[in-house]
């Protein structure tokens, strides 16, 4: 049997070798919707994982809790709208949210994320989209940030201290060793105390870039607010990693008090807070994926016209075949394999591609198309999937010939 | 219990075989009732449109009969599937075709080698079967020629080396010397009288009455019935006196042969 299977292949190799171009152009479709698949699936990888990786690195113990309830996606405007909160509403989550979750005793840290908007200013440098954050000093063991120069925000110096990302510092003033120097958030005098490392991860749970950010306290960030605290996000970090879940139990219970008994928040732990967090991001990738589909489809199509075609251009060699002893299974065997043989390999040519594809595509991105074995074995098995479907009939067809008949042919 | 002398190898019972339905039904072969014994040479002979081939074509499991019963070696071969007839013709049947029917695409050895595919041989112990099998031949020289490549005699000696690759018992051929001149006609029936010799089973349908004096049994079909049946007693020296009178290019051969029959 095994014997019989390397004999189609070779046979498949030889008649489709001598139909260069047309088993190329056949194969083509399928190379283009399988790279199409493989940039998707290597990006959305990547990106998951640039996130997760960060989780990880926090060994796991951390949770997020933001506003607005789990939605469920019922719609494509659902689908539509960014996810951890609707930009236009005010914020469910308060300071006295971030209170009790810090004075929980199984919660070690908890650090409040406020956005503040508008530009950042120096002597004669203006950031127009540089994030301005508002938080505690427990941001830095929360999240793991970590300082180059400088120290982070703590409670005891002045108000009106920042800590910048490196990138925001050589934008202001030119160079990364600003501290001391000055800089207006809204209009407000703030002095650099510290400056951060220079990370690569721009895409991350915090949803800010940590390179162009700066960073102020809570009070200064709510006094740019009438005095209160926009929490946009709560980062907590519970004693024991393995107690994690009972901890998101407990500030769930704790918050919904807070609310009166509403559950207008989020609490999301491990991979889930590594998941895209704009929905729109995902629906990108739906109608990548269904441009994709829709393209295998069509190569699909063309393997069997062309298999169509080879089956009629061979109906006397499939008699000769019968005549010498192929059953119907062989001769099914033998044009499957030569129809799978086409989408293979175009399947395999299109992975490559969309590899080399995204990783051309990783450069212009804060992030690197991810290298798991699910891609290969997706976009290839998926190759193999359309060779079947649009290869079977044409190999039944070749097989129900009447021998008699088929060795009548051009006679 | 019979003794292998009496044992047919291929036995049938009022064989019918019909084209066409309604008005135009055409029965091709009418309730043939015929025995062939293990390492007959036959003839089959007679006009256009008999039912020689229809004949051959079932004998050879491509085509199933109508009606009546087919035992090949005592076993019905009315039940068998699809897949198992096709394992019969490719262990006990090999074909020999008037066109010869080489796959264009394959080079001469790997035509030999194609029986070899379905028997679940591996490649190499093929390629070897099948380059032995041209040497009997003659054609080592040829093996990795292209069918177009060569002449007609050597064309249809491939193709007898194809359908003796898998040692089969029986060999049907179908007017094998139907497109060749009369000297590699001859050739090749020397050839298909050698395998005769061996011990194998052949069926020959042909149209040309020279070719009947290698057969040790002709038989004559008319409207799709045997018309005569007649054993000649072969005797090689005749024959190699034949084959010397055909070489040189005669063409007075039927009247011997007629003779010939009429001495039934």
């Amino acid at each position: 049997m095994r014997l019989l299977l390397l004999n189609h292949i070779s046979v498949a190799r030889e008649s489709l070798r001598r139909n260069r171009l047309r088993t190329t152009l056949t194969t083509l479709g399928i190379t283009l919707g399988v790279a199409c698949m493989t940039i998707i699936l290597a990006m959305s990888f990547g990106a998951v994982k640039l996130v997760s990786d960060q989780v990880d690195s926090l060994n796991g113990n951390i949770a997020v809790i933001r506003p607005g309830a789990e939605r469920q996606i019922r719609d494509l405007r659902d689908a539509l709208v960014p996810m951890g909160g609707d930009s236009f509403a005010v914020s469910s989550l308060t300071e006295k949210d971030y209170k009790t979750v810090a004075e929980l005793d199984s919660v070690a840290e908890a650090a409040p994320l406020m956005s503040v908007d508008g530009s950042v200013r120096s002597a004669d440098e203006t950031a127009l989209d540089a994030p301005i954050v508002a938080t505690t000093p427990e941001l830095e063991t929360v999240s793991d940030i970590k300082v180059q120069d400088g120290q982070f925000i703590d409670d005891i110096t002045n108000q009106n201290t920042a800590v910048i990302g490196q990138q925001l510092s050589v934008d202001l003033f030119g160079t990364n060793q600003s501290i001391g120097k000055t800089l207006q958030v809204r209009g407000q005098q703030f002095t650099v105390i510290g400056i951060l490392k220079s990370v690569n991860d721009s895409t991350n749970y915090n949803n800010f870039n940590l390179n162009d950010a700066v960073i102020i306290s809570l009070d200064s960030g709510k006094s740019f607010n009438q005095g209160i605290a926009q929490i946009r996000q709560i980062n907590v970090r519970a004693h024991d990693p393995a107690q994690l879940s009972q901890t998101t139990k407990q500030i769930r219970e704790q918050i919904v008090i807070n609310h009166n008994g509403e559950s207008d928040f989020t609490i999301l732990t491990g991979e889930n807070i590594a998941k895209p967090t704009s929905l729109l991001f995902n629906f990108v990738g739906v109608v990548a994926l269904v441009i994709s589909v829709i393209s295998l489809i069509i190569g699909g199509i063309g393997i069997m016209n062309i298999m169509l075609a080879n089956v009629a251009e061979r109906t006397r060699e499939i008699g000769i075949r019968k005549a010498v002893g192929a059953s119907n299974y062989h001769i099914t065997a033998q044009f499957l394999i030569e129809a799978l043989v086409m989408s293979v390999s175009g399947g395999i040519i299109g992975f490559l591609l969309g590899y080399a594809v995204a990783l051309v595509l990783g450069t212009f991105l804060p992030f690197s198309p991810g290298f798991s074995w699910i891609v290969p074995t997706v976009s290839i098995g998926t190759s193999l999937v359309v060779g079947v479907i649009f290869g079977i009939y044409p190999a039944i067809r070749a097989a129900r010939k009447n021998p008699i008949e088929a060795l009548r042919q051009y006679h | 219990m019979k003794d292998a002398d009496t044992h047919p190898v291929i036995s049938l019972r009022g064989l019918t075989k019909r084209y066409g339905i309604g008005d135009a039904e055409h029965t091709v072969l009418d309730s043939i009732d015929l025995d062939i014994q293990k390492g007959e040479f036959i003839a089959i002979m007679g006009p256009s449109g008999c039912g020689k081939t229809s004949l051959l074509n079932i004998l050879g499991l491509l085509d199933s009969s109508d009606e009546g019963e087919y035992m090949l070696d005592d076993k019905s071969v009315a039940r068998v599937s699809s897949a198992k007839r096709a394992e019969i013709r490719s262990r006990r049947i090999g074909f020999v075709f008037q066109s010869f029917n080489l796959v264009p695409r394959l080079n001469v050895i790997e035509n030999v080698a194609l029986p070899l595919a379905y028997t679940g041989t591996s490649q190499l112990k093929s390629m070897k079967k099948a380059s032995a099998m041209l040497k009997n031949f003659h054609l080592n020289e040829r093996e990795y020629y292209m069918p177009w490549q060569l002449s007609g005699g050597q064309t249809q000696r491939v193709a007898i080396a194809r359908a003796l690759v898998n040692d089969p018992s029986i060999i049907l051929a179908d007017e094998p010397t139907g497109n060749l001149d009369s000297k590699s006609s001859h050739v090749i029936l020397e050839e298909l009288s050698d395998i005769h010799k061996r011990g194998n089973t052949i069926i020959m349908v042909t149209h040309n009455p020279d070719m009947t004096t290698y057969a040790d049994r002709v038989i004559t079909m008319l409207d799709g019935r045997i018309d005569t049946d007649t054993k000649t007693a072969v005797v090689s020296n005749s024959r190699s006196a034949v084959h010397k009178k055909v070489g040189l290019g005669s063409r007075t051969k039927p009247t011997s042969k007629r003779q010939k029959k009429g001495k039934k």
